[in-house]
Formats: C-alpha cells, structure tokens, sequence
C-alpha cells in the first residue's frame, strides 16, 4: 500500500487527552509543528496540526489522525515524529507499522470507520471530542456551535421544555430521571433567584466520560448549560469538577474566558439582554460529592453530606432556592437535541432509553477506552466486537456495570440490551456508565470485597445503614476470603443488603449492596468454594489459593522462573518445575504467564 | 390534610413531620437521634415508617449522579421514609410498625448494638426487637457512642461550634478541632444533655466542671447554692442577651430563686401605702 496517492491533508489531529498526554503526545504535536514550519513551503498546502481532547481508544494511544483521508496511527511516540514527517507528510506514504490491525486479520486498516471499535460507535455527546482543539472556541463555532444557543434564544422556555421532553433523554449521571420533566418542574417554581448546576464529580474507579467531554469539548457544556437556564429562568450556573481533573478545570476555566470574551456568557448574551454567569467550584476528593444534595452542601461551603431528598432540589437545592442540577454528558447532549429537534434523538436507542450512552470500557478487555453507543446494543456487542474480547484470549467471567455501587452481570446475560431498565432488573444500574470487564482470573468475592472497602471510605458517615453497615459487610466478606467465613454469612450480608437499600439516607447507601448482593445472586458457587472447601477458585484470595505445576503439562520453558519475585520455583530446562509452596507468595506471576496453561490453582 | 396513621384518621397541616402527627396522636415511634428543639437529622434510621400515596410514582426517584433508589416500579408500592424529616403534602396512608418495618429496625439495631454496646438507649430497644449480640464482630468494649449527630447540632445551635463530626465513611468520630481543649467550648453541657446514650463524660467536682478535656470554673446560686453554669456560659449568654439582669446587686440567681425574688418584689410593690422617692 505504499506510495499511496492520497490529498494533501489539511489537518493532523493529535490525540492529547490525559492517557496520550502520559505518553508524551504533547511532544508529537510539538514536533510535528515544528518540522513544517522547517520544512518552509514544499508543500502545497501546509497542514495544520492541532492538539485535541480523547479520541476513545486509549488502549492504543497516543493516536495521530490525517485529515480529511482519515489515515490513523496508533501508539505513535516521540521518536516516530521524524518518519511520521518524512513518509507521510512530505511524501504521502503511509507507515504500516503505525496503522491498526484487526484482531483475527493479517491486513492493516488505515482509517477510523474501518477499525472494529468505532464501527458500532454513534456519537453525540462526544461529537467534538478528538476532533476540536478544546482550547480555541473557534473550532467549536466551525462544527456549528452556539448555534444551538442562539436557537434557543429565539424559543420560549415552554418550546425548549417541549424539545427537551420529547427527545425522551434521562440523566446520565446515574439514576436515569427524566430530563425534560425535572427542567419542567423546575421551570414551574416561581421562585428566584434560580441555579443551574453541571456534576462533573465523577469518582467511579476506572470511569472517565465526563472528563473526556470537561476537556476535550467544554463548549458543549456551556452551551448545554445556557439553554437549559433559558429554560427555567437561572441567571447563574456551577460547575462542580474534581479537584483531581487539573486538565478539566484548565479546559473549563479557558472555556468560560474565551465564551465570555465573545458575549456568550455575561450580561448580554448575543445582545439579548440576557444574563448568564458561570463559575468553578472545585470538588475536594469526596466520592459522596457526587450525589445531588452533598454536592448542593459543598458548592455552599458546607461538609459534602447528603440530605433526606423528600423536598427535591427543583424545589429547593443550592441555598434553598429552586436548582436544576444534572450531569455533564447530560448537559453535553442538549445543544445537539436543541439543533436537531427531540424527534430525532428519541429516534435512536430502545422504548424507555433514548439517544445513545458514553461508556469508559476497561478491565481485561482488549481495547481499553471510550466508546459511545446507541442505547440497547447488547453487553456482547460492546465487549467482544467494539472492546475487541479479553485479553489473552482468558473466559470472560462478569461485568461491572454502574461504578463501585453497581452490580457484576455474569455471562449467561451477555446477550442483554444495555439500557436503564435492564441493568435495573438485572440487580445492576447503568451508573454513570462504567464498565469493568472481568475474566477467570478475578475472584468475586474478592471483587465485592473491593468495592465495598472503596465505599466505606467514600460513605460519609452520616446515617447508620450506610457507615455500620458497610463496615460490617467489609468484616464479614474479610473473614470468607481469608476462609473464616460461614453459610449463615451469606444470609447475614443479604439481610443487611436489603435492609440498606431501602433504609438508608442517600443513593450512595442504597445502591451501596449492590456489588455483594449482586455476586452472591449470581456466583454463589464461588462464595460456597470460599467457604466449604476453603479455596478460591481463581486462585486471587492469597490465603485459600496454592499453585501446582502440572507435571505432564510444563515444558520446562523456565518462564514462570524467570517471572517469579521471590524465586520459589525451580527446575532444570525442559524439565518439569516445581513450586515451593513455603516461599510462594501467591503472586499469581507463573499462571499468568505460562503458555501451557501448566499452572493449576489448588 | 387527612394523614392514615396505623389505621387511625389523623389531621395534619401541609408540610407538618411524620412525626409531630403521630405524637400528637399518641402513636408511639421508636426515635435516637430526634430533640424537638433541633432539626430533624435522620441520621438514626430508626424512625423508619412505610408510606403509600401518589406521589411515589417512578418520578419521586430521586435523581444526580447518584442513583437514589433501585426501581420503583408499582405505584402502590410502600415506601420506606424516615418519619422525622418527611413533609406531609398529600394524603397518605402510613404504617409504622409492620412487620417489615420491624425486621428492619432490628437490623438497624444489631448494627447499633454492635458498635455502641453500652448504650443503654440501644440495649432497651434491641430487647423489644429481639437483637442478640454478634459477637464475631469487632466493637470498642467502651463504646456508647451511635454517631447519631445531635451533640453537634447542639453546638452548633448555641452558636459555639466547638465539637464536629472527623473523618467519614467508618472512621467518623465526634470530636473538637484536633481533639485538643476547644476555644470556643464554654461548657454547657448542651451536648452531653442531648446525648440519647450518656456516651460524653463530664465532671461537677469542687466548684469546677470538666468537658472535652477542658476545665470549668461553676457558678452557683447565691440564695441556694444550685449550680447554674459555667462562668464562660454565663458571659457568653450575656454577651449574646445584653447586660443579665440575674446579676443583681452581686447576686447570681438560678432560674427558681429568680421566681422566688421577683414574686416578692411584686407583692412588695402592690402594698398599698407605700410611696417611692
């Protein structure tokens, strides 16, 4: 495929989003401006480069893209600056080394639309991401926005509401409340002054959608934000960020200066007369943050506690007054539902879940990264076509859908349409949409385990259920994977599960269960394993796991030795090895690593 | 407004508490963490009562980032509220003491229980629910303390601010700012006195009170030597009130021998007879 005759390209898009960044793309980009400028005019149209927010596969960052041919490369690093420069700008040849390969196929593709993880992809809330520069409002007006703002301006608030509320969008922050009909209650109080509020507080480990929008399309928020305060009458906004997102507050804060410079924000906006104030509050590392109320009690200067939700915030949240809160990626959909009507966005995903959801897919699974789908794709689809399977070809064992407090859906659902209604009834949520795949090699007890120790951390304290609760869910789930535990435990923990998923104060309480009571509906063979044959299965649970070489099995390759921290295996090469079960420190290096699945777990 | 209450018919002004309804009508609700002279926390969970009405259709789900209530589906469906903090504004149906309240509660005392094992407040409730104690689970032999919040809102209502909750999740503790003797403690005592389980020590010994690690000189009655309070206290009180009028020729008076002399001085006044210079 060399020497293919491509156009020029007009544009090079690095991707320097906070994964590519890590990796150095800020250098890519750099030097390949660099180079052109060098390069004076032998071009016939010099491209221009531009540093831009996530492009999705962050598994195989930092990506390069050439545009408007579409030409991707993968995992590109500084020292291919040079080549990248000299094949493929200057001479049009594509390097195939850098291009995307199929699993399963032998050809490289060279475009976007052709690789596997962006087929399935329909992107509204990520429209711009990856393919503006975040920091120039300019790009964002280019791909028509504001338009949307500028719409709305023209609309009353009861046609806003109509649009918002047919389009049929449910939060995206978790709990899946009706948009449109939040906005219209809110906008039915005739109390003043009014806030909106952006919840960018996203703490779910190993969730990143909100920050991939906070900095690679900030605009969209603002917008997102303006409209929905033309709509309830608020004259002034929050938006909430994580003190831990430095990239996303810098994004925002440039965003906010440059939409005020242009009159977006301000007293006048477009010389409406119309006035519209937005300003940062950081959040201070608090998990609870993210729930409406404790968010309400920060932004005020008070502890991040939840309050009893019976008087809603529409009625009374920031200082008492009525407030709209939702979350970014739900601001994030606004602008385009404004522009394109709420018809057409309810025309996409399934009966009760409309538009499309942003999911961060990481864990075991080939490709780690942002994918945004039409809701109702099945959990099959996105892990194995989109996410590419699990890594080392291992069993698929469960997912994790919904962040700390969703629950672990095992394979016999995979075929499961992802929407909010059926992770509901399958004792999960859709959450802010993580998705943490998990193979043969993860233990859940030890995963519940996990969750709930995250949690009572995070919990804030206030109400019984949640603080004693989980405390005690935490010593009991301790003592069965340090083979303590008993059959009446599991009734113990689903007791407790229950009653604190109605009793206690907050949404963190009550879904706080979720990943106990989920694992032990669905792998209550393994928590039995734990229990009467004092094993784990898959061999994690350090003080019910022992590992064996199969003697008819090892090849003698010396693998797992060389990969062993502590040297407790031994053996001559090509001959059998053994383990020495008192030097062992259950790792699980050697069955990770051997080729001939000789390592077994007893 | 109508509110049913366990069966019985009961009034109730929109916007009233559960609770208020259902003392005022003599229905007895297990309460920790309720003082009326404070707001409701609903920290404690034991007030729990089911609630059926309209309003918990799909949308009374609350909504942010996080989920606040895992599908609620059928309407008719009871709901479980906390009675001290929840607004009547429509008529409802309310049950508070089925049996899936009850499990619940003890549930939520067998947490208690084993945190706070001294708790008397707990040890009366858990023997009317039936809670034994787990004794696989770890708990501060000493412990009286349920966390229910109500020291610090104490506190925080007499405009000191000197005790706060440290820490969250677990780890939460009651305490003043780095456990050392607080600035702003005048020693009232109005924590101890809300404390549903006696779980803050203080000491009256030999004219001075010890509180959170401070010391206290106390002042007492001159007519009848009742202690009235900390010498801070009453410069605070008056410094909040204007100049006291108990001070009264060097006289402190506690609140029944300031009756006494008042009573006096008006009898003294309506003597028929009696001229003023």
């Amino acid at each position: 495929m060399n020497g293919h005759d491509g156009t020029n390209f007009e544009k090079i898009l690095v991707c320097c989003g906070t994964c590519c960044l890590a990796n150095n793309s800020m250098d890519i980009d750099s030097g390949l401006k660099e180079r052109i400028q060098q390069a004076g005019l032998p071009l016939e149209v010099e491209p221009m480069v531009k540093a831009t927010g996530c492009s999705g596969l962050c598994e195989n960052g930092p990506i390069v893209r050439f545009l408007p041919d579409d030409l991707c490369y993968y995992k590109v690093k500084p020292g291919d600056v040079d080549e990248v420069f000299e094949k493929t700008v200057l001479n049009k040849q594509e390097i195939d080394r850098l291009m995307h390969r199929e699993p399963e196929q032998r050809n490289r593709v060279r475009t976007r639309e052709e690789n596997s993880f962006y087929k399935k992809q329909f992107r509204i809330a990520l429209r711009n991401t990856g393919e503006i520069d975040p920091f120039s409002i300019q790009d964002y007006m280019e791909r028509g926005g504001y338009s949307a703002a500028k719409k709305a301006l023209k609309m009353t608030p009861e046609e806003i509401l109509t649009e918002i509320e047919g389009s049929g969008l449910r939060g995206r922050g978790g709990a899946g409340f009706p948009t449109g009909r939040k906005w219209r209650q809110c906008a039915g109080i005739g109390r003043y002054p009014k806030y909106t509020i952006c919840n960018g507080d996203e703490g779910d480990p190993g969730a990143f959608m909100d920050r991939c929008i906070l900095e690679g399309d900030p605009h969209s928020i603002i917008e997102g934000m303006l409209i929905g305060s033309l709509a309830i009458g608020a004259n002034s906004g929050y938006l909430y960020i994580r003190n831990e997102y430095g990239l996303a507050v810098r994004t925002m804060e440039e965003a906010i200066c440059q939409a005020r410079e242009k009159g977006f924000l301000g007293k006048n906006i477009f010389g409406s007369g119309y006035e519209f104030h937005l300003q940062i509050v950081k959040g201070g590392g608090a998990f609870v943050c993210g729930e409406s109320t404790a968010l309400m009690a920060s932004i005020e200067g008070n502890t991040g506690e939840p309050r009893a939700k019976y008087i809603r915030s529409v009625e009374r949240g920031l200082w008492g007054q009525p407030t709209l809160l939702n979350n970014v990626e739900t601001w994030a959909n606004i602008p385009e539902i404004i522009n394109r009507g709420g018809s057409w966005f309810s025309s996409i995903g399934t009966e009760k879940s409309k538009g499309t959801k942003v999911f961060s897919l990481v864990g075991k699974v080939k490709n780690n990264g942002l994918v945004e789908v039409p809701m109702g794709i099945t959990l099959r689809e996105l892990i194995f076509e989109i996410g590419g399977g699990i890594i080392g070809g291992r069993r698929f064992k469960a997912v994790q859908t919904g962040g700390p407090s969703g629950g672990c859906i095992p394979q016999e659902l995979l075929d499961m349409k992802v929407d909010f209604d059926s992770l509901e009834a399958a004792d999960s949520m859709m959450g802010s949409g993580g998705m943490i795949v998990m193979d043969e090699r993860t233990c859940m007890v030890d995963t519940a385990r996990y969750y709930i120790n995250f949690l009572s951390e995070e919990s804030c304290g206030k109400c019984v259920p949640c603080r004693e609760g989980l405390r005690r869910m935490l010593e009991v789930l301790d003592g069965i994977t340090e083979g303590k535990g008993s059959e009446e435990d599991l009734e113990l923990l689903i007791w407790l599960g229950s009653m604190m998923k109605e009793a206690a104060l907050c949404g963190l309480g009550k879904s706080a269960p979720n990943p106990v009571l989920s694992t032990i509906k669905y792998f209550r063979q393994e928590y039995l394993s734990h229990i009467r044959d004092q094993r784990c299965p898959a061999g994690i649970c350090k003080k019910l796991t022992t590992f064996r070489i199969l003697e008819e099995k090892c090849t003698g390759c010396g693998l797992c030795k060389k990969n062993c921290g502590v040297g407790a295996i031994s053996g001559k090469p090509r001959l059998s090895h053994v383990i020495d079960e008192e030097l062992c420190t259950r790792c699980g290096n050697c069955i990770d690593v051997c080729r001939f699945q000789a390592v077994e777990i007893g | 407004m109508k509110v049913i209450i366990d069966g019985l018919t009961c009034e109730a002004e929109s916007g009233e508490y559960l609770l208020q309804i259902a003392k005022r009508n003599h229905i007895n609700i297990p309460t920790l963490c309720h003082e009326e002279a404070l707001a409701g926390l609903a920290t404690c969970r034991i007030c729990i009562v089911e609630v059926m009405d309209a309003r918990q259709k799909a949308e009374e789900r609350a909504f942010g980032q996080l989920n606040d209530d895992c599908g609620e589906k059928d309407d008719r469906k009871r709901k479980i509220v906390t009675a001290c903090v929840y607004p009547v504004v429509a008529e409802i149906e309310v049950l508070t003491n089925s049996e899936k309240l009850r499990d619940m509660r003890k549930a939520v005392l067998t947490l208690l229980m084993a945190r706070a094992p001294q708790s008397d407040a707990i040890g009366m409730l858990a023997k009317e629910y039936g809670v034994e104690q787990n004794h696989r689970w770890s708990s501060r032999e000493d412990e009286k303390c349920i966390l229910c919040g109500l020291c610090v809102a104490a506190c925080d209502k007499m405009g000191t601010g000197a005790i706060a909750t440290v820490n969250r999740g677990t780890t939460r503790t009651v305490s003043t700012p780095f456990e050392e003797p607080a600035e702003s403690c005048i020693g009232c005592c109005s924590c101890a006195s809300v404390c549903p389980s006696g779980a803050i020590p203080f000491t009256d010994l030999h004219g001075k009170r010890t509180i959170w690690n401070k010391e206290f000189e106390l002042v007492s009655c001159s007519w009848c030597g009742e202690v009235i309070g900390t010498k801070e206290q009453l410069e605070y009180v008056g410094k909040r009130n204007g100049p006291s009028a108990d001070v009264h020729g060097g006289e402190m008076l506690c609140e029944h021998c300031r009756a006494v002399r008042e009573a006096s001085r008006l009898k003294w006044v309506s003597q028929p007879g009696r001229t003023f210079a």
